[in-house]
């Protein structure tokens, strides 16, 4: 990394007529290897490095960035960002919310390199996998396994003195499996992905679960019996309470959706100023805190400061059920006419930094899961999830389950075939009547942005159980 | 232009000197500039500067892919790539790349469009044909977005080749109320009749329209398809005609090729012609694009493919080529017999819809999704707009719903919106039969 060309840029900017100027390179060195029904597709390795410039002048923004190290693309990026930012002619200016200047560097450690890990073993261990999941005596006629390696460096400087290095590993794995039984097929996806180093493979046991999903979907086909559509108690699995957490908490809880910044792509928000729903109103039962936290430690979501340089924080977005604390970057809090809390992200030098989440999830109660379904007369327990969506304004949902049961008087009885929740985020938050004691996370790449930024989080969280809810 | 060819060709004698068995290098230069705008003002203007080296080569049937940047340590990033083959795993399924000399069309690509001094006035135009719709509360937000790409392609089994591509793209999203929305999308790959204010318009109509919308109720409806909402559905069995998608069981059109998928009415090609956004006279191993009609009059031809892909069917390259697997490049559906008004006046209750985001499905190989409509959504009774609608889901299946087309209008637009609308295509008002709607309890 060139930080002594960022610098330059830096001063470059600062002579023109700037509100506001930063620069932020990133070199990353990217391995994505990709099998398909157990054989290498192809081995894709390269380096992306590049600079980026976002400059604020006459209260628009102008942004460009390259791939080409040189002091010439470095003044003509910053040329171009600036003459942008003068072009936006904007009634209403922009500025940022103030921060103090930072001077910081932070890194992750591994405690396996996967420097270390030669490219032959990385490639073994998904062929092992692959033999593993499709050798465990169920009829499994196609697989997807994807490995994807990212050391990330990256140098921030703005003008208001931050200057901030950082280095990133992270590791993601991705597998979809396809089972066919009696001539009908279910299919199965896990993503895994954490910020470390190769001792994620331990930690996964991804052959473990890929067996254990192939033979609930075997399950599905062979044994499980439709749902009776009505009311009734749900559980869910700290895989869909996560989910939920993240479309329907996080998600309309970004200040940028609710200032109308992404209105023509991921949409807007049910809550907004004049709206039943804003800050202090309630959307969920006292039993329901859901927080985003980028300090997780080795989670896929981490950072210590985010791309505007603002330290990263816990976030309490709903507070025992009550509507808390929005996401923001500089731009959205001064609108706001409040501080940033660091939720400012960007997956390249190519790419703005918007508002993200970075780990959202439930947190834990005081009941074990199994004192969840003692109480629970007639119902589902839906532990995992295949479809789901949820509409631009945050508010309708659906849910469908890939492993479920029925519980019938506190137990667990037959599996039940994709057991439907379609409903809104308040009905989905006020039922809950309690939470288990154990959090549990998963790996999921998060996706907004235009052009699309496909950011690594984790969702998680405990089990939850909702009274008397519509399963179909 | 030679330059950048010669530089492209020379990675490929440098890896067949190190001992590659088969090399395609393929550098792009290319212009991209974004305009993203909300609450009717311009949010901020992007510019990105890419020069790239895209470099694939096999060593006894071991594929590994790199990139390089501006010819930068180019002898260096070949002997890292060389020694991972060594160590990688042979792919049985390699089948080589394109072999052979070819002659390809010449580029139309609009050169204008690189050179476009200020983009945002577009953004101004077509906010401004919004407003004329909506009034002075209006509230609008998207994108303009351009894309200029000088490509160079040289292969070591023959094809070489340049290319320019470009593309113009204009996404607004009105709002009159604030659950009343419309959208539009002006797309093309030259300035010559580009007009962002139809895009505006067509977004400020629909947002009128959906004024104070109610719950709508589940069931199953009759749904005529705006051209927007129906590339979105068309992306679906798009993806899914890649022989990519067959292979993993990802597609609905698995053992279907020869059978009949839809009505004689439907016609389905893939074709990167000259006035689309993913305009292109050769594939990623360099093989000339053309139109492939993937499904006939109802039944399904071919899928899409690259030489592995093909060799593994029995059958040739359609010119799809991606790095890895074949892609989609522009999905056509062959303009239909009827006005948009006659399907219209053919709906005795059903529903009109504009726009959809967030698909997903439970299972690929059976064709179970759902997808949220948005912008607009309308009940039509006896061919009329009756009322404004809001909070369904559209739950069915992909190829029933093929399956379950009933007209087709004349009029086709050129249709491309974020990672929704997409790949781009040509998609005409569609009426389908039977469509199933849900919503939240």
């Amino acid at each position: 990394m060139d930080e002594d060309l960022i610098d330059y840029t830096l001063e470059y900017a600062e002579n023109k007529k700037i509100e506001y100027a930063e620069v932020r390179g990133q070199t990353q060195t990217a391995d994505r290897i990709v099998l398909r029904n157990g054989n290498l597709e192809a081995y894709v390795s390269a380096v992306d490095t590049g600079f980026c410039v976002r400059i604020m002048a006459n209260g628009g923004i102008g942004f460009a960035s390259t791939n080409l190290w040189s002091k010439t693309e470095a003044k003509q990026i910053v040329d171009l960002a600036f003459k942008y930012a003068n072009r936006a002619n904007r009634k209403e200016k922009l500025f940022f919310a103030k921060e103090k200047a930072v001077k910081a560097k932070w890194a992750v450690t591994q405690r396996k390199k996967i420097e270390n890990v030669p490219s032959e073993e990385r490639v073994q261990t998904f062929i092992d996998i692959d033999k593993n999941i499709t050798s465990c005596g169920v009829n499994i006629p196609a697989t997807i396994s994807q490995c994807s390696i990212d050391l990330i460096t990256k140098y921030f400087a703005n003008s208001e003195g931050s200057r901030i290095s950082s280095f990133v590993p992270k590791i993601g794995a991705y597998l979809f499996i396809t089972v066919a039984e009696q001539g009908k097929t279910e299919q199965a996806y896990e993503q895994f992905g954490r910020s470390g180093g190769w001792e994620a493979f331990k930690e996964w046991n991804i052959t473990e679960k890929m067996v254990h999903d192939a033979k609930v979907l075997k399950n599905v086909i062979t044994k499980a019996e439709n749902v009776k559509p009505g009311n009734m108690d749900l559980i869910c699995g700290p895989e869909v309470t996560g989910i939920a957490a993240h479309e329907s908490c996080g998600h309309p809880m970004e200040a940028d959706r609710i200032l109308g910044r992404e209105m023509s792509q991921a949409g807007r928000s049910f809550i907004y100023k004049s709206s039943p729903y804003w800050i202090g109103t309630r959307i969920g039962s006292n039993t329901v805190t859901v927080v985003d936290d980028p300090t997780l430690e080795n989670s896929y979501g981490y950072y210590l400061y985010d791309d505007e340089g603002v330290k990263a924080r816990r976030r309490f977005l709903y507070k025992e059920g009550i509507i808390n604390e929005f996401l923001q970057n500089r731009e959205s809090a001064a609108k706001m006419d409040t501080s940033s809390n660091g939720s400012s992200r960007s997956i390249n030098y190519d790419r703005e930094a918007i508002v993200r989440m970075a780990n959202t999830f439930v947190l834990p109660g005081k009941l074990s899961e199994e004192e969840l379904i003692e109480d629970v007369k007639h119902g589902v327990y839906m532990k995992s999830f295949t479809e789901w969506n949820i509409d631009d304004k945050r508010f309708n949902q659906r849910y469908i389950g890939r492993e479920a049961y029925l519980v019938e008087k506190g137990e667990l009885k037959n599996p039940v075939a994709r057991p439907i929740i379609e409903t809104t985020t308040e009905k989905f938050w006020t039922s809950v009547d309690a939470v288990s004691k154990e959090v549990k996370f998963d790996a999921a790449t998060c996706g907004k942005g235009d052009p699309s930024q496909g950011a690594p989080v984790y969702t998680g969280g405990p089990c939850l159980r909702l009274r008397g809810v519509f399963v179909k | 232009m030679t330059d950048m060819l010669n530089k492209t060709q020379e990675i490929v004698k440098k890896a067949k000197k190190l001992g590659a068995d088969e090399v395609i290098a393929k550098t792009t230069l290319g212009k991209y500039r974004q305009v993203r705008f909300s609450n009717n003002q311009v949010d901020i203007t992007v510019a990105w500067n890419d020069y790239v080296t895209d470099v694939a080569l096999a060593w006894k049937k071991r594929l590994v892919a790199t990139q390089i940047h501006n010819f930068v340590d180019v002898e260096k990033n070949l002997k890292q790539l060389l020694k991972l083959a060594k160590v990688s795993k042979e792919n049985p399924t390699f089948g080589g790349f394109a072999k052979g000399t070819f002659r390809y069309a010449r580029s139309k690509a609009d050169r204008k469009i690189m050179e476009l001094e200020n983009p945002t006035e577009f953004v101004f135009q077509a906010v401004e044909a919004a407003r004329k719709e909506v009034g002075s509360k209006i509230d609008s937000g998207g994108i303009l977005f351009t894309k200029f790409e000088n490509v160079y392609l040289s292969s070591s089994e023959g094809p070489t080749g340049t290319d320019t591509r470009s593309a113009i793209e204009l996404s607004i999203r009105a709002f009159a109320e604030r659950e009343a929305s419309g959208h539009g999308v002006e797309c093309s790959s030259t300035l010559k009749g580009f007009k962002p204010s139809r895009a505006g318009t067509k977004a400020g109509e629909i947002a009128v329209m959906a004024k104070k919308p109610k719950i709508g109720e589940e069931g199953a409806y009759d749904v005529i398809f705006d051209p927007l909402i129906f590339g979105s559905i068309v992306g679906i069995w798009a993806s899914m005609v890649s022989a990519y998608s067959i292979m993993t069981q990802m597609s609905v059109f698995v053992n279907k090729l020869g059978k009949k998928v839809a009505p004689k009415i439907v016609t389905l090609k893939d074709n990167p012609a000259p006035y689309s956004m993913s305009n292109r006279v050769f594939d990623d191993e360099g093989v000339p694009t053309k139109e492939n009609v993937v499904i006939n009059h109802g039944v399904l031809k071919t899928y899409l493919h690259n030489t592995s892909t093909a060799k593994i069917f029995k059958t040739k390259t359609t010119g799809n080529a991606g790095l890895v697997a074949p892609g989609v490049w522009n999905m056509e559906i062959d303009a239909g017999e009827m006005d948009k008004d006659e399907l219209f006046a053919d709906t005795k209750r059903g529903l009109y819809l504009t726009n959809t985001w967030y698909t997903r499905f439970q299972n690929y190989a059976k064709g179970d999704f759902s997808t949220i409509p948005r912008d607009g959504i309308f009940l039509v009774e006896k061919g009329e707009i009756k009322q404004s609608l809001k909070d369904l889901r559209l739950s069915d299946n992909a190829l029933t719903m093929l399956g379950n087309i009933a007209g087709i209008s004349k009029e086709r637009q050129h249709v491309h919106w974020w990672g929704e609308a997409d790949p781009p295509s040509l998609s005409p008002y569609v009426l389908m039969k039977n469509v199933h709607m849900t919503k939240s309890r």
